[in-house]
């Protein structure tokens, strides 16, 4: 492996591209679910496209905030789209490379999602709001119980390919010999527990369930902050699914940066997101809600899953 | 002028500063400012005096007189001890400007006292990091555990007292072990100079004895889980820009300690000192910021995050030791380069942290977190400073805090990757345990920040509380930027701290820094930009920016008014969720592991055995007295009252006596030969 360097001005247009791209593509992607769930309960729900007609809407409506909220309540919808976004720019998506390898790094991933956490529960308690504030608590919680499954997972995996760099992984997963497929797949099943957590669904958070309750930290937002909000869980959601294509099933992405090279990864990029969604919203729409104080005995089952894939990996399996 | 002459005048104006204080107990005000401005001055000397050696590498040693004929006075200026200079002298600067005004909460309590232990203890930790002689080194480290008793006894209250003594008690267990330690060494070598500790031949048993004494002794200073029960108890109880001290310097010389004696003089030559290290190190972290969690008193909370970064340091500096044990220097550099730069990392921000809480106490007049909030509209300056603070300490990218750590878990993957099957095994529970501290450091200070400045006020003091004076914003304002500084410009600081650590491991330095970059030695495994992640975060904040201005439309202005939503009843201040509201899912969670919190401390032990001793010594000292003083009163006394019976005052009796006396006098005479 060559050392990792500076990104060249194409590669860097090339990270920006995407990170714009998931971004507008989020709307679609919680739109997508929207459909499913509907389809689920037997009932005819709002069009895919009904997302971003919410947020065009809400964009244009007036921001009301709480007495007691201040600064850290104003910037949170604006600091969550930027961290997402330079996470998005990290992603080995088309290419097999990270096309900006200086935040490529796992470790800084990780925590560049830790300054999502902590805006998007600090936002909570900033607004007053008990609601908010004790969905601040259980987002905390939650990070919390994912962050070592998600750690270890990620971990054995570089491991494997002896770098903390996304892009090798990928590159490693997609072109070489796995010299340790059990451990691969117990930490990709490990990985995709956390995944599926960080993404926010059923059983452990419900984003469109009891009023009280809801979202959480976003309770108080209205009008253009609740727009940028809702947009910036959306690309979330986008981004920690990619994070784990990109580990998993780095599969069908170009090797080269070429323009046809990326055309043809596109699709294949799409359809892998279409199948993640429709796994991730039926497991959704088919299990209830867990008591939160209860919610440890299952991530507790996917931390054993992770150390699992460890120990396949220190034996060699 | 020369370092040497810079780090004497750095001593001298300390001394000065600790004697100033004191000659001028009539006028408290003056006192203070008098100290805190020389105090500011010598950590600038200190500053000054460190950066040469930094940069350069050389070693400054210089004999000085020294009184007594057994060990001589060694100034040693080296890597570690300019770097641990560099440190103290920062934090220095910043806590001494914030006394000026700070101590004025003091004035009429012995603020004059307060300023001359802050001072003579600051002067002795100087004089410890660069004394080269067992003999001195027990000195100082004497002085500076007697200094910061009377700091945390300031107070003077009963509460105080209590942590004074508790944390008397663990220091000076710990200062035994280490002289033990030092005593093994002195018998093997035949002299007190480190210099010659640091050729010691000695069996494996004396060292791995060596070195565990120095350890757990250097350990009770440095607050390893186990150890650290002085800690929540002590820090609290001290004036806030002493605990900044204590918490942010003080400790690190424990951790100075473990390097020096592990490292430095028996050469980390076996493995398993190094798994015992990163084995407390990850402990440590874990549980201290665990128990943090729990915490409502602000200054309870920060010293339980001491016990946490403290592990961490640990972890590194428990890497390093493996790695020289196993000969790979590149491991070994990378972890003492992760554990000595997070040292300083935790210095910075701990001592904003502590300084922070102190100007909220400064106005509120409380600890309880339960009675601030709101506070970030009125304290506008203190809160951002606090919250870049909690931000770095919760290793949050760009900051300062995510840098080191970085580099820990980077060393973990060498160590994990190119190690025997112990290294890689240890090394994911290392990445586990650090995990799962940084998630719960995030929800610590979320807490922390959250409702000590978000919100509404909880009490009617936070509701009309002022920001802090200018001499105070400075102390938390400065070591803000500095928290920026050490994050952001890390391809520029990194390389000197990996200078550091490459000559204890005594190796060819190794490359941290590819251009702006910061690499793991290996610039296949991970490369980290912090100045360019500024820059883009930066940029990518007008993504937002432009989709709110793209749809701006006829809107009404955005409103800040009304209560928050209470599900359509009246709200109340008091329905806002509380601190132990936020971490109660954890609490429940973690359960068995708060229950260890008590079992595990030692020191109730060793105060139940104090106040045995001190009851054993109490019940013998009279019985002297009982066996041999009073049988000999009491026979003396009985004696008397039967004497007494003798003569009680009736006339006729004595007229008896007269008569007997006589009588007695009649015949007795004959016998005695009177005539």
């Amino acid at each position: 492996m060559q050392g990792l360097e500076m990104p060249s001005p194409d590669w860097i247009a090339l990270a920006v591209f995407q990170a714009l791209f998931m971004i507008g593509l989020a709307p679609l992607a919680t739109g997508f679910t929207r459909v499913l769930r509907a389809k689920m309960h037997s009932r005819k729900g709002p069009g895919v496209l009904q997302d971003y007609r919410d947020i065009a809407k809400l964009l244009r409506r007036q921001e009301v905030a709480p007495n007691p909220s201040g600064l850290v309540f104003k910037v949170m919808p604006m600091v969550l789209i930027a961290t997402m976004l330079l996470v998005g720019m990290a992603l080995p998506t088309v290419t097999n490379s990270s096309p900006f390898p200086i935040a490529g790094d796992v470790i800084t991933d990780i925590y560049l999602f830790a300054i999502f956490r902590f805006f998007f529960s600090l936002s909570g308690l900033d607004s007053g709001s008990v609601y908010a504030g004790v969905g601040s608590s259980r987002e905390l919680t939650l990070g919390v119980l994912v962050e070592p499954i998600l750690m270890l997972s990620i971990f054995t995996m570089a491991l494997s390919a002896g770098t903390f760099d996304l892009g090798y992984i990928s590159t490693y997963m997609a072109t070489e010999t796995w010299q340790v497929p059990g451990a691969v797949l117990l930490a990709g099943a490990a990985c995709a527990f956390a995944v599926f957590i960080e993404m926010g669904k059923l059983p452990f958070d419900s984003a469109e369930a009891e009023q009280e309750l809801q979202e959480g930290p976003v309770t108080e937002y209205s009008g253009s902050g609740f727009a940028l909000v809702k947009l910036a869980l959306g690309l979330k959601q986008l981004v920690v699914a990619q994070l784990f294509l990109a580990l998993f099933i780095p599969f069908g992405k170009a090797a080269e940066l070429t323009f046809s090279g990326v055309l043809m990864a596109t699709p294949i990029l799409l359809a892998k997101l279409f199948v993640v969604f429709l796994i991730a919203g039926v497991i959704e729409n088919s299990v209830a809600r867990t008591r939160f104080l209860k919610t440890y005995h299952l991530t507790w089952v996917g931390f054993g899953i992770a150390v699992l894939g460890f120990i396949f990996y220190l034996i060699g399996l | 002028m020369t370092s040497l002459d810079f780090l004497l005048l750095s001593i001298i104006l300390y001394v000065a500063a600790a004697c100033g204080s004191l000659l001028f107990y009539k006028q408290e005000a003056l006192a203070s400012k008098l100290s805190g401005v020389l105090g500011t001055c010598a950590g600038i000397a200190g500053i000054a005096a460190s950066i040469p050696t930094l940069l350069s590498g050389e070693v400054i040693v210089k004999a000085i007189y020294s009184p007594f004929y057994f060990s001589d006075f060694v100034i040693r200026l080296d890597g570690l001890s300019a770097f641990m200079l560099m440190v103290i002298s920062l934090l220095v600067v910043a806590t001494s400007v914030y006394s000026i005004s700070y101590m004025k909460e003091y004035f009429g309590k012995g603020a004059y006292a307060m300023g001359f232990f802050m001072y003579s203890f600051i002067a002795s930790m100087v004089a410890l990091v660069v004394c080269d002689n067992a003999f001195y080194f027990i000195v100082f480290f004497e002085m500076m555990s007697l200094a910061s008793y009377f700091l945390v006894i300031a107070e003077q209250n009963e509460k105080s007292v209590k942590a004074g003594l508790q944390y008397f008690l663990i220091a000076h267990a710990g200062s035994v072990l280490i002289m033990i330690a030092f005593y093994i060494l002195y018998r093997e070598t035949g002299s007190l100079n480190f210099a010659e500790f640091a050729k010691a031949e000695l069996t494996d048993m004396q060292a791995s004895a060596v070195f565990l004494l120095a350890f757990f002794g250097f350990g009770a200073k440095a607050g390893i889980i186990t150890l650290h029960g002085w800690l929540p108890q002590a820090h609290p109880a001290a004036p806030s820009h002493a605990s900044a001290m204590m918490s942010g310097v003080m400790v690190k010389i424990g951790v100075f300690g473990i390097i020096k004696v592990s490292i430095d003089f028996l050469g980390a030559e076996t493995a398993w000192w190094g798994y015992v290290v990163l084995a407390f190190g990850c402990v440590s972290s874990v549980l201290g910021v665990l128990y943090a969690l729990a915490e409502h008193d602000i200054k309870r909370l920060l010293a339980y995050h001491t016990v946490e970064n403290v592990g961490i340091i640990l972890i590194g500096v428990g890497i390093g030791m493996i790695g020289i044990a196993h000969d790979m220097p590149i491991l070994a550099t990378l972890g003492l380069l992760g554990g000595l730069y997070h040292l300083l990392n935790h210095a910075v921000f701990k001592g904003l942290l502590f300084l922070g809480a102190g100007s909220v106490i400064y106005r509120v007049h409380t600890k309880d977190m339960e009675k601030m909030g709101g506070l970030a509209k009125l304290m506008p300056l203190t809160a951002i400073a606090f919250l870049i603070g909690t931000m770095a300490i919760s290793a949050l990218p760009p900051l300062n805090g995510f840098v080191s750590e970085w580099f820990i878990y980077q060393s973990l993957l060498t160590m994990s990757k190119e190690g025997t099957l112990a290294m890689q095994s240890a090394a994911p529970i290392a990445v586990v345990m650090l995990a799962i501290t940084g998630a719960l450091a995030c929800m610590c200070f979320v807490k922390v920040f959250g409702i000590c400045f978000s919100g509404g006020a909880r009490s009617p003091q936070a509701a009309k509380a002022t920001e802090v004076p200018m001499t105070m914003v400075f102390g938390t304002g400065s070591l803000a930027v500095l928290c920026i500084i050490l994050g952001v410009g890390s391809p520029w600081i990194a390389p000197v701290i990996s200078t550091v650590a490459s000559t204890l491991v005594d190796t060819q330095a190794v490359t941290v820094t590819q251009g702006f970059a910061l690499i793991p030695s290996d610039a296949s495994q991970a490369i980290l930009s912090t100045p360019v992640i500024v820059i883009t975060l930066t940029a990518l904040f007008i993504v937002p920016i432009a989709l709110v201005a793209m749809f701006k439309g006829p809107k009404m202005a955005s409103r800040n008014a009304g209560d928050p939503w209470a599900c359509g009843y009246g709200y109340e201040d008091k329905m806002s969720v509380s601190a132990g509201g936020v971490t109660q899912p954890v609490r429940s969670m973690f359960k068995p592991l708060y229950t260890l919190r008590k079992r595990i401390d030692p020191a109730p032990l060793m105060a139940k055995t104090l106040a045995g001793t001190t009851n054993g010594a109490g019940s013998l000292e009279p019985q002297f007295d009982n066996k041999m003083i009073l049988p000999v009163v009491a026979l003396v006394q009985r004696v008397g009252r039967v004497v007494q019976n003798l003569q009680y005052g009736d006339f006729r009796a004595y007229c008896l006596y007269i008569i007997v006396a006589l009588l007695v006098l009649l015949f007795v005479p004959l016998n005695l030969g009177v005539n």
